[in-house]
């Protein structure tokens, strides 16, 4: 078989994460080639394992984004001989990820100071909701709180209601975040071969995402939640097409592009309110109910194609379906169609972007089952015999 | 002691071409992390330097500053052969060459993957596109609204009590630039993967979609799309949970497991809906969860957010204030954290900008930095 020929090929990752956003960060990486060794147990198996009521999930999940690609492991960490075999496990590793609070790595005697014990050139990942310091890091948190403490939440909502909650995008977007800090880290170790602690802050990433509006905030400004509306450009926003909830989201950066929507829409005015850019963002409600009126009449789908044609920034407000059925999209490898024996073909996010000459990147493997890379892992990686592995798993140190 | 040389990214070297805040804030991120980044711009300077929202006063964009504190600025017209010159001559000493030049004028730019790759094998040239360099869309134009949208999260938002309030309302988008951030978030991220590569492979061409990096960061919608559930801002709100109105602003609730519900119960005061038995199954919950949130939002009106925040944290009930960009800037918890520094604009005046979203404890980041006047790098060789 042919050698892969990916980014990161060689990196091993030993991954204690948890929820979404840290396991969306071990993902990114082994999508990049890493090899991602997933610890769990059967005590505490990852929440798609089980039922999610709160998100309608009445069982366990058959695929698993965030999971694919990793490689699977039983460790029961509440006893000492577990938590010796894990700092085996990173010691064989590069990169050691974990997403529990603040703390709980401490309590297992697998913080960043034990095992860099055992591995001096350790680079290690702390992901969490507000860091390991600050008065604030024990709180717990998910992806609405994150957005909620780091002030993304407040400014996003129309100006007249109510703040609006940020759903797995804020996981994930931590997690690539996280991906990134990682990959800085180890550029560290190359050079210096020392060790490295990532303390990523899930909230500090929502409150990267407002970084204007805190520079303004920071001059003693009031910043303002603008809904869909733009300083610089109008119209500009989410309008209304001839068919129920199918949106078309427009962009008027200048002039050229206003002249170049009114001759796609094969519409005119010579309203002096709309002759320039700075007249129209003093009239943004009127010129917004002009060209309103004129998307309400119109096909969004073939008016985001003919808009674009002339240059004009258009596209239509997508379902998952639409993406679904988006040949660019597939084309890039962006979305990616996976099955196994017992998962029927679905769609997944593929890689992250198009490499040149390391271009093995994206879905190699499903899900794993729990503990499926045992063998390799405990038995080719770390040297244990099968009869060692069979007295730890009946000691429910491998469970 | 946070130094130069200590910094994760300490001698790599980035040239910087940035129009969109995709590809800027893949250049911030470099530069946060010890990377020198030099700003290509053109003669009237880059486009984000009159991007909103401007500061009061100095009309200085804040956009601007926060994406470029701690780089350097050289103007560099490629149409001419100076600029092409100067250009050749920057790219030879750079590690990662980061552009959003849109393909139709690349050519005239000489700023083609394959010639580029030819007179500079080590070199990591990222390309930063709305729709990426390749496949049927790669040259469609988009902003920030069209990106959202494009990449399946915009049609998802507004979820929960904004939705309920508005239900007739277009969707809505994410503040400011967030399809942006996740483009640049994961330029920089598979810039630095295929650095790594250099030794073993030499250097190579990233081709980096914005749309592509929305849909990664929304891959839950894609997944519960291939478990038979199309989501839709009208009901994909958590069955009980959410943004909810106090007595003096917001806060967000949100209990996922059963003994932060049982917290919740203590303290709503252990009222007698919620000790009902049945609602012990977080599957019945789940059912009665329009009911469970009614009666939430009428204890929370009642009560002021600080109070229910610290309470809540005291039970281990995950709750947290809507807070404003101004408490986050005073913030205690940033504040101790430093995840500010003081940068000064080009005109002179003093700002405080995020430096990064996270930090390297062996080697903490430096921090706050100047934000550079345009061409200062022509201005101090020639001083």
């Amino acid at each position: 078989m042919k050698p892969l020929r990916s980014p990161l090929a060689g990196i091993r990752v030993a991954d204690f994460t948890i929820h979404a956003a840290g396991p969306f960060c071990t993902h990114l990486l082994s999508q990049m080639g890493a090899e991602c060794i997933k610890i769990e147990s059967r005590t505490r198996p990852d929440a798609f394992r089980k039922p999610h009521a709160v998100y309608g999930r009445m069982q366990a999940a058959t695929f698993d984004q965030v999971s694919a690609n990793k490689l699977s492991v039983r460790l029961n960490l509440k006893l000492p001989e577990a938590v010796a075999l894990a700092k085996r496990l990173v010691a064989a590793s590069d990169v050691t990820a974990e997403s529990f609070r603040p703390g709980v790595m401490k309590r297992l005697g697998l913080d960043f100071e034990a095992l860099a014990r055992v591995k001096p050139d350790l680079v290690m990942l702390s992901l969490s909701s507000s860091g390991q310091s600050g008065p604030d890091s024990h709180f717990a948190g998910y992806a609405p709180l994150f957005g909620a403490w780091g002030g993304l939440g407040w400014m996003s909502g129309y100006s007249d209601g109510p703040p609006v909650e940020m759903r797995h995008v804020m996981d994930h977007s931590a997690g690539m975040h996280a991906a990134l800090a990682t990959l800085a880290a180890l550029h560290q170790r190359r050079r210096t071969g020392l060790a490295q602690h990532v303390d990523l802050a899930a909230r500090e990433v929502a409150s990267a995402m407002i970084g204007d509006a805190l520079v303004q905030a920071s001059a003693g400004e009031q910043p303002q939640r603008p809904g869909n509306a733009d300083a610089a450009m109008a119209p500009h926003g989410i309008y209304a097409s001839n068919r129920p909830d199918r949106w078309l989201t427009l962009a008027v950066r200048d002039q050229g592009d206003w002249l170049a929507l009114q001759g796609a829409l094969g519409r005119a005015t010579t309203d002096p309110r709309f002759a320039s850019a700075a007249a129209r963002r003093a009239h943004r409600e009127a010129v917004d109910e002009l060209v309103g009126a004129w998307l309400r009449e119109c096909d969004a789908d073939d008016t985001a194609r003919r808009l674009q044609a002339a240059g004009v920034c258009a596209h239509v407000s997508w379902n998952m379906q639409d993406i679904a059925d988006d040949p660019h999209l597939r084309a890039r490898g962006a979305l990616a169609e996976v099955s196994a024996p017992d998962i029927p073909a679905r769609l997944a996010v593929g890689a992250p972007a198009r490499f040149s000459v390391t271009s093995d990147v994206g879905i190699r493997r499903l899900t794993p089952t729990l503990g499926q890379d045992e063998d390799y892992v405990y038995g080719e990686l770390l040297g244990l015999s099968r009869a060692q592995r069979s007295d730890l798993e009946s000691r429910e140190v491998i469970f | 002691m946070p130094s130069v040389d200590n910094q994760p990214l300490a001698g790599c070297r980035v040239i910087e071409r940035s129009r969109s805040v995709a590809a800027a804030y893949a250049g911030k991120l470099l530069a946060a992390m010890g990377a020198r980044v030099v700003l290509l711009e053109p003669e009237e300077g880059s486009a984000l330097r009159r991007a909103p929202p401007w500061l009061e006063g100095s009309q200085e964009s804040a956009l601007f500053a926060y994406l470029s504190v701690g780089k350097r600025s050289s103007v560099c017209d490629l149409r001419t052969p100076q600029g092409q010159a100067d250009f050749v001559l920057e790219l030879g000493e750079a590690d990662i060459f980061i552009d959003d030049t849109p393909l139709d004028e690349r050519q005239a730019c000489g700023l083609e993957p394959e010639s580029l790759a030819r007179r500079f094998p080590e070199l990591v040239h990222v390309s930063v596109l709305p729709f990426g360099a390749s496949g049927p869309k790669a040259r469609w134009n988009a902003e920030e609204v069209n990106l959202l949208h494009a990449g399946g999260e915009g049609f998802l938002l507004p979820n929960g009590l904004s939705n309920e309030l508005f239900p007739d309302r277009p969707p809505l988008k994410i503040y400011g630039h967030f399809s942006e951030y996740q483009g640049g978030s994961s330029a920089a991220m598979c810039a630095l993967a295929a650095w790594w590569a250099v030794p073993a492979e030499g250097g190579q061409y990233v081709d980096v979609s914005v749309q592509d990096a929305v849909l990664a960061v929304g891959a839950f919608a894609l997944q519960r799309l291939g478990d038979g559930s199309l989501e839709h801002r009208t009901t994909r709100s958590f069955r009980y949970g959410g943004v909810f109105r106090t007595l003096d602003g917001y806060l967000e609730l949100l209990t996922l497991e059963d003994r932060q519900w049982l917290g919740l119960v203590e303290l709503l005061g252990r009222p007698a809906w919620a000790c009902e038995p049945a609602l012990a199954d977080p599957l019945e919950r789940s059912r009665r969860g329009d009911a469970i949130n009614q009666h939430i939002r009428d204890w929370m009106a009642r009560h002021p957010t600080e109070h229910i925040v610290a309470r809540a944290q005291q039970l281990g009930v995950p709750a947290a204030k809507y807070r404003t960009p101004e408490e986050v800037v005073r913030g205690e918890q940033e504040r101790a954290r430093g995840l500010f520094g003081p940068a000064t604009l080009a005109s002179g005046r003093e700002v405080e900008v995020l430096v990064a979203p996270f930090q390297f404890r062996c080697t903490p980041l430096l921090r706050g930095g100047a934000v550079p006047a345009l061409n200062e790098m022509s201005r101090e060789t020639t001083a």
